[in-house]
């Protein structure tokens, strides 16, 4: 008996999608990014892996990624559903927006990280919690801006509508002292979150970065 | 006038007043250095535009009165189709925004304008790529978006050797302009001047622009004054061109002259990065007379400000304009070295020395460094996004770094970062990128690492097929051995000596003089023997 084919909408476009998205990463990384279970997740990958598009790496890594085909098939996948569902203008539009938003989140990182004192930018050790919760604050006077623009792509396209959900717990996170939640390339903090967001819409735009 | 002043050494009025960007103009005409004639509107005009909402009275009438003096100043007529005046409008605050309010360059190049032009210099390449600047920076101001970026897509400068694409380009912008649903773009030169005035005050209010204000702790309420010159054009033939000079070696403190120039280009595309600039002493060799004129001036600015000075320069078909002095604001190692310098050439008193260096300047004096960047083999530069020295072989894949760093250190040498890179920069030791400033996706991620990290080198190409990358024509192989300074931007070939005490001499001697302001020459931390002085000072 052979395997299922994956298909090329749904749970496998989610799963293809979110290691193009996020380059490589486990099961529980996919899982988040995609809100599935992460046996689904798995069950998923086997049958990309099966089908060429997807490998998995071990030797200490333990992490799935793309192969060349399955980047040629995400982009062929990701472009039918745009098309399909007529969502083009609709994700452009968001788009355009999303770009002015993007400096500005880029500048609040470099605020988490660096902050000026005697006007020599200095590593922000986090020993100053009213800077701290003035930078945040920032972050969520921005978030309400990033809001409504994941609103219009979640309506257009409704698988944006988890980057939402990511983005929010990432900041409620924050805000409860994990601060790691910001701008640290380990957790699925606001600024992963962010490039991941950015990848995918040059992605499914089909914009050449 | 009541909302503006000219910009003359006859003005008086505080930074406050005229923002800190037309207080140094006028600075410059006191010293006697070339300024393009030109005005300022105040920032009190912008006040009254953000309690009203639109341009205050009187405003309109102002600026009509005002470019009639321009045009008296520099024979030429605003919008005219014989020797069209066109103008730049600059944002300007008391206090310092860098990027986040608006320029437009080339305005008054409307349609009959510029073919005035066209026929006046008998260059319509010029023009072309003039007119296609002012649309490209108006409407970028109009629209908050970068224009040229979303028109001409990835990459690109736009300088006078791209003639060719420049039609569609400008075909391309109006579109875009069209499409927003936005004000189209006036083909009127006084409208254009009052819409871009009104635009650099409502970018005042941007929301980047309020949140680098939460961010820094400046007042909502400053407002931003609007600086409106003459153009001179750095893209007008082959001995123009632009660029940005410090006084003082910006990375080391050291007494000479560094920055960068670009021949045949227009200012943003020096500090955009768009474009592949060349170290600074190359003007002394293809244009010496704006050279020496150059070095003059940095002289005079120096004596004036007595302290290491940044300029914005334009040439024009050899003759220079200086377009912005400022301190140059040198941290670390070379603020150490720039003082005691200072001091010792009785520009400033010992007890000054001590006050422009910050305690907080000693904790970055012991940073990693390349130790004589000017006999390195410096192969790259580019913007340091996270201090410290990484040595190691080069690799311009996640894939190649991941694989490499088994054997050793890796240098990840990528165009740009994406989520894909993550476990190569997670691998790699150091990390140099393309493009981005330092708050792009690369040096937010380096800083995260704690990985010293080169950002925005310009002309950095990476040919993944060959496994090698270059920039300025040369080319390194992937697994050369490379040394990146996170601090200075420089990238050299093998591994240079690096040190940690390069302004050693100078801090010992800063030190020494503490030592005697405070009274106290016991053993301590460099940083308390720095604020007892400081602490003595201050009670003086």
């Amino acid at each position: 008996m052979s395997r299922p084919t994956p298909r090329r909408t749904g749970s496998g476009l989610l799963v293809l999608h979110a290691l193009r998205c996020g380059g490589h990463a486990g099961l529980t990384r996919v899982a988040a990014a995609t809100g599935m279970d992460e046996s689904d997740v798995e069950s998923e990958l086997i049958d990309l892996a099966v089908a060429g598009l997807v490998t998995h790496l071990a030797a200490g890594f333990d992490v799935w990624g793309l192969t060349d085909a399955g980047r040629v098939a995400d982009a062929e996948w990701i472009t039918d559903e745009l098309e399909a569902g007529g969502a083009r203008p609709a994700v452009t539009a968001a788009y355009e927006r999303f770009l002015v938003l993007n400096p500005e989140l880029l500048d609040l990182c470099t605020a988490w990280q660096l902050r000026p004192i005697d006007g020599v930018m200095t590593v922000n050790d986090h020993s100053d919690p009213s800077y701290d919760t003035r930078v945040l604050g920032r972050f969520a006077a921005l978030d309400q801006r990033a809001a409504v623009v994941c609103a219009e792509l979640a309506a257009a396209l409704p698988r944006f509508g988890r980057y939402r959900t990511r983005l929010a717990e990432a900041l409620d996170r924050a805000n409860s002292g994990e601060l790691e939640y910001v701008a640290d390339h380990v957790a699925a903090s606001y600024h992963t979150v962010w490039a991941q967001l950015h990848e995918d819409l040059l992605a499914t735009l089909g914009i050449p970065r | 006038m009541r909302w503006i002043r000219p910009l003359s050494a006859r003005v008086r009025e505080p930074a406050e007043v005229l923002g800190a960007k037309a207080h140094g103009l006028v600075a410059l005409h006191r010293l006697g250095l070339p300024v393009p004639a030109g005005f300022v509107v105040t920032v009190e005009a912008c006040r009254a535009f953000m309690r009203e909402g639109r341009l205050p009275a009187g405003l309109a009438e102002e600026l009509a009165i005002a470019m009639t003096g321009l045009e008296a100043a520099t024979g030429r007529r605003f919008g005219g189709a014989q020797a069209p005046l066109a103008v730049s409008v600059r944002s300007g605050a008391s206090v310092s925004m860098p990027g986040m309010m608006n320029t437009v360059l080339n305005l008054g190049l409307t349609t009959e304008a510029s073919a005035g032009l066209a026929t006046e210099t008998g260059d319509a390449r010029f023009v072309l790529n003039s007119r296609l600047r002012f649309l490209s920076s108006f409407a970028s101001a109009i629209t908050n978006t970068d224009v040229l970026g979303v028109a001409a897509g990835p990459g690109g400068a736009h300088g006078r050797g791209t003639g060719d694409g420049d039609a569609q380009l400008i075909e391309a912008i109006e579109k875009l302009v069209r499409q927003r649903g936005g004000r189209p773009i006036p083909d009127d030169a006084a409208r254009q001047l009052e819409l871009a005035v009104e635009t650099v005050f409502s970018s005042w209010d941007a929301p980047r622009a309020r949140t680098y204000r939460e961010l820094h702790d400046i007042p909502h309420d400053l407002g931003t004054a609007v600086i409106v010159q003459a153009m001179v054009f750095g893209n007008r033939d082959d001995r123009s061109g632009t660029g940005v000079a410090f006084s003082r070696d910006p990375n080391t403190g050291e007494n000479v002259p560094f920055g960068d120039v670009l021949f045949g280009h227009q200012g943003e595309d020096v500090v955009s990065g768009r474009s592949r600039t060349l170290p600074l002493h190359e003007l002394a060799a293809r244009e010496p007379a704006v050279w020496t004129a150059l070095i003059e001036a940095l002289r005079r600015v120096e004596g004036h400000y007595r302290d290491a000075c940044y300029v914005e320069f334009t040439f024009q078909a050899g003759g220079l304009w200086l377009l912005q002095v400022r301190p140059g604001r040198f941290v670390g190692g070379a603020a150490v070295r720039v003082a005691t310098e200072l001091a010792d050439e009785r520009l400033i008193t010992r007890r000054e020395a001590l006050l422009r260096v910050s305690p907080h300047h000693l904790r970055h004096v012991r940073t990693p460094r390349i130790a004589a960047p000017a006999k390195a083999d410096i192969v790259a530069r580019g913007v340091g996004a996270c201090p410290g020295v990484a040595v190691g072989k080069v690799a311009t894949t996640t894939e190649a770094a991941v694989r490499m760093a088994a054997d050793g250190p890796v240098i990840l040498v990528r165009p740009e970062t994406s989520p894909h890179d993550m476990r190569g920069l997670a691998a790699a030791t150091g990390i140099v990128t393309g493009r981005g400033g330092s708050a792009s996706h690369a040096a937010v991620v380096a800083r995260a690492m704690g990985k010293p990290a080169v950002v925005g080198v310009t002309g950095l190409v990476v040919d993944v097929a060959a496994a090698s990358w270059g920039a300025d024509g040369r080319t390194v192989s992937e697994g050369t051995l490379v040394t990146i300074d996170g601090t200075s931007g420089e990238v050299a070939l093998g591994s240079p000596p690096v040190s940690t005490d390069a302004a050693d001499a100078h801090l010992r001697r800063l030190l020494a003089w503490a030592d005697d302001v405070s009274g106290d020459h016991s053993e301590r931390e460099e940083a308390q023997r720095l604020s007892a002085a400081h602490a003595t000072l201050r009670h003086h």
